[in-house]
């Protein structure tokens, strides 16, 4: 990165800035002030502007958001007055129609519930509730109510001396249906009944009729035509879209564009003739925004490089930049903050054993294989540059490694491939080789943990001399113990166990001499890390021994059928877990085991001031 | 040594740091979900600080496994 300085008359900031944005490759900062030179206060009329700007975009956020996607077009002058009008008018137009959908829709579902019900009632004769003289009472028992119905019907007989005439009928949903006919004259005496008996008459919706024998025919032409009216809703909304969208996009850019143009002011400095605007561009850009000033700013504007020295490491915006193959582990390096410039970036060695302790945990071809299906369901239907495309190219990987370990471990969706094809480990048995394992994953540990504190001397030797050096000792003890370890339990020779000893002896107390007494408790925190990496071993044993159980299990069942779906249905579960579990303990590892010896958090991401572009481009 | 006394040994090396774990998850998970509440976009870093604890559920099962070894049991 370089830092540079932009200066020039004060009449020509707004032009300078638009060419800025054109080139968009200054990342600003705040321009340091001096006794002329005061910070550029935003005037009330640009205040009143991005506030305006502000309420467009809501506006036209609310109406594009459910456009098709399309690209946005060259930004043009702010037509501002034009776009709110537009912006307003279409909102409001597709909230109308909004309205008007929510309201059918919610009528048809209640035109639907209620069709069950009335079916039966139309089966119990609709004729005979038309009959003059009489009422009909329709009434809905609720299943728990059964058994109240032949005392009705008596009370009913009873207090009507049995002119009365009642049907009954089941509903779907395990209610009886129930239709009383009695005359006219008796029913407010039937209506009390009915209440003191606590059933529930069934009222006729409103607005289809005075009664359930008239609204019965129109609730049923309205339920056939209220999904043409949706359609038209539809297809109204589609077309105001298509109408008014791309206009609307246009108008996005260009207010974004002037909002992020009048945010940058306040980044700037003036005097009462001139400008100053600071910031970092990537080094070897500077010609090109050096040209693009003259081209429109003629001589007036200038551009200074200023010195290197006394940089402010997090003071530099930092971007990640890593071959194609790396890029896409860069959604994982950018879950933690971002490393400071000048130091490592972890993405490439993180591409490399993120997979690869994944594929150790998971360890199942069977598994594997599905989640490389799942990883190019997701490429498929994923957009370049999109984060979810990222995490289909970080699955696959992913998946690759699981098949190959799968392989090595001879596991085939637990030992189905063992006990079915007869499928043998190439190399060892996670269930029966439990302390090799074991082994295998501390040694990885141990590589690991060195390869970090490597890192952090290659880091810290030019800033942090003192400090690399004792993470250089710290890494050498760590390889010393381990060879004392080795020699010890006689894996090396045992000549060796002596001079490594001595080292350590002598080694420790100029660590302690350098960094002090902290040294010693960051070195036993380094050997802890390095036990750690036995979890690989831990998830890996279980997630096997949990396969095995499943074709256990499913083979116990008297039946083929079934022991196959609970097997299924046990492997989809362990899948899920080994999924989950080997994710988070990979990124743990990265995270506190590895980065924890000389990652170095705390970078300003770059972003410079440019076009506005949607999400989806401006990622690609 | 009696099979009974190297189970609860290994019972014992396992269940402990399991106790332990899930006390210290049961203090970070109701901090955690109050941090998510306030800020969504930290829900990787509560993930991995919820899953930190689990290194001494892992290094109990380690150690339960060795007793198990040395005691001839699996």
């Amino acid at each position: 990165m370089t830092r540079v300085r932009v200066m020039g008359p004060r009449t020509r900031l707004a032009d300078a800035l638009a060419t800025v944005q054109d080139v968009g490759v200054l990342h600003l900062t705040t321009t340091p002030e001096y006794p002329s030179l005061h910070r550029n206060a935003l005037e009330a009329a640009q205040v009143r502007r991005r506030r305006q700007f502000t309420r467009i975009l809501e506006d036209i956020d609310a109406v594009v958001g459910e456009a098709p996607d399309g690209r946005s077009g060259k930004p043009g002058a702010p037509a501002c007055a034009r776009w709110a009008r537009l912006a307003r008018r279409t909102r409001r137009a597709l909230a109308r129609l909004e309205e008007r959908d929510a309201r059918l829709r919610e009528e048809h579902a209640m035109l639907l519930r209620f069709q069950g019900f009335f079916a039966v009632f139309e089966s119990l004769g609709l004729e005979r509730s038309r009959r003059p003289g009489f009422t009909a009472f329709h009434v809905v028992l609720r299943s728990d109510q059964r058994e109240v119905l032949p005392g009705l019907v008596r009370a009913l007989e009873q207090l009507l001396d049995g002119a009365c005439e009642t049907v009954t009928g089941e509903l779907p949903g395990g209610e009886t249906a129930l239709l009383v006919l009695v005359p006219a004259s008796e029913a407010a005496r039937v209506e009390r009944l009915l209440a003191d008996t606590r059933v529930q008459e069934v009222p006729a919706p409103t607005g289809y009729g005075p009664g359930l024998v008239e609204a019965l025919p129109r609730m049923r032409e309205r339920a056939a035509a209220i999904p043409s009216e949706l359609e038209a809703i539809g297809a109204e909304r589609a077309e105001l879209l298509a109408r008014h969208a791309p206009e609307l996009r246009r108008a996005m850019a260009a207010l974004r564009d002037q909002l992020a143009q009048l945010e940058a002011l306040p980044l700037t400095a003036v005097t009462s003739h001139v400008f100053v605007l600071d910031g970092w561009l990537p080094t070897g850009t500077e010609d090109r925004l050096s040209r693009a000033l003259g081209g429109t700013c003629g001589g007036d504007v200038v551009i200074e490089t200023l010195d290197t020295a006394g940089w402010q490491g997090e003071e530099v915006p930092v971007v990640l930049r890593n071959p194609r193959l790396f890029r896409p582990f860069e959604l994982l390096t950018a879950m933690v903050p971002l490393p400071r410039y000048g130091t490592i970036d972890p993405t490439p060695y993180v591409a490399v054993t993120f997979p690869m302790f994944f594929g150790l945990m998971l360890g199942d071809a069977g598994y594997g294989l599905a989640l490389a299906l799942l990883a190019l369901v997701l490429h498929r239907r994923s957009r370049p540059g999109t984060t979810l495309r990222a995490v289909a190219e970080v699955t696959g990987p992913c998946a690759v490694f699981a098949i190959t370990f799968g392989v090595l471990f001879g596991e085939y969706f637990g030992d189905l491939g063992r006990r079915g094809l007869g499928l043998h480990p190439l190399w060892l048995d996670r269930g029966e080789a439990i302390v090799p394992f074991l082994l295998l994953t501390l040694s990885i540990g141990f590589v690991h943990v060195v390869l970090g504190l490597t890192l952090g001397v290659l880091a810290g030797a030019r800033d942090h001399p003192r400090q690399a050096l004792g993470r250089g000792i710290s890494a050498g003890m760590i390889v010393l113990i381990v060879l004392a370890l080795l020699a010890a339990v006689e894996v090396l020779p045992h000549a060796v166990l002596t001079p490594a000893v001595v080292a350590l002896l002598i080694a420790f107390p100029v660590l302690i001499v350098l960094e002090g007494i902290v040294a010693a408790v960051e070195l036993m925190s380094a050997i802890g890390h390095i036990l750690s990496y036995a979890r690989i071993m831990a998830l890996g044993t279980a997630s096997v021994m949990l396969a095995i159980v499943a074709n256990r299990l499913g083979g116990a069942f008297g039946s083929a059928l079934v022991g196959a779906l609970f097997a299924l249905l046990f492997h989809l579960v362990n899948f899920a877990l080994g999924l989950f579990s080997p994710t988070i303990h990979a990124l743990r590892l990265h995270y506190v085991e590895f980065f924890g010896t000389f990652y170095s958090p705390g970078g300003t991401r770059y972003q410079p001031l440019g076009h506005w572009s949607p999400p989806a481009a401006r990622t690609a | 040594m009696s099979i009974l006394w190297v189970t609860l040994s290994a019972a014992l090396a396992i269940g402990i740091p399991a106790l332990a774990t899930a006390w210290a998850q049961s203090r970070i998970g109701p901090a955690a979900a109050a941090s998510l509440a306030e800020k969504p976009q930290l829900a990787t870093t509560v993930i991995i600080l919820v899953a930190i604890p689990e290194t001494m559920v892992i290094l109990g099962f380690v150690v339960s496994i060795l007793i198990l070894l040395r005691a001839g049991t699996v």
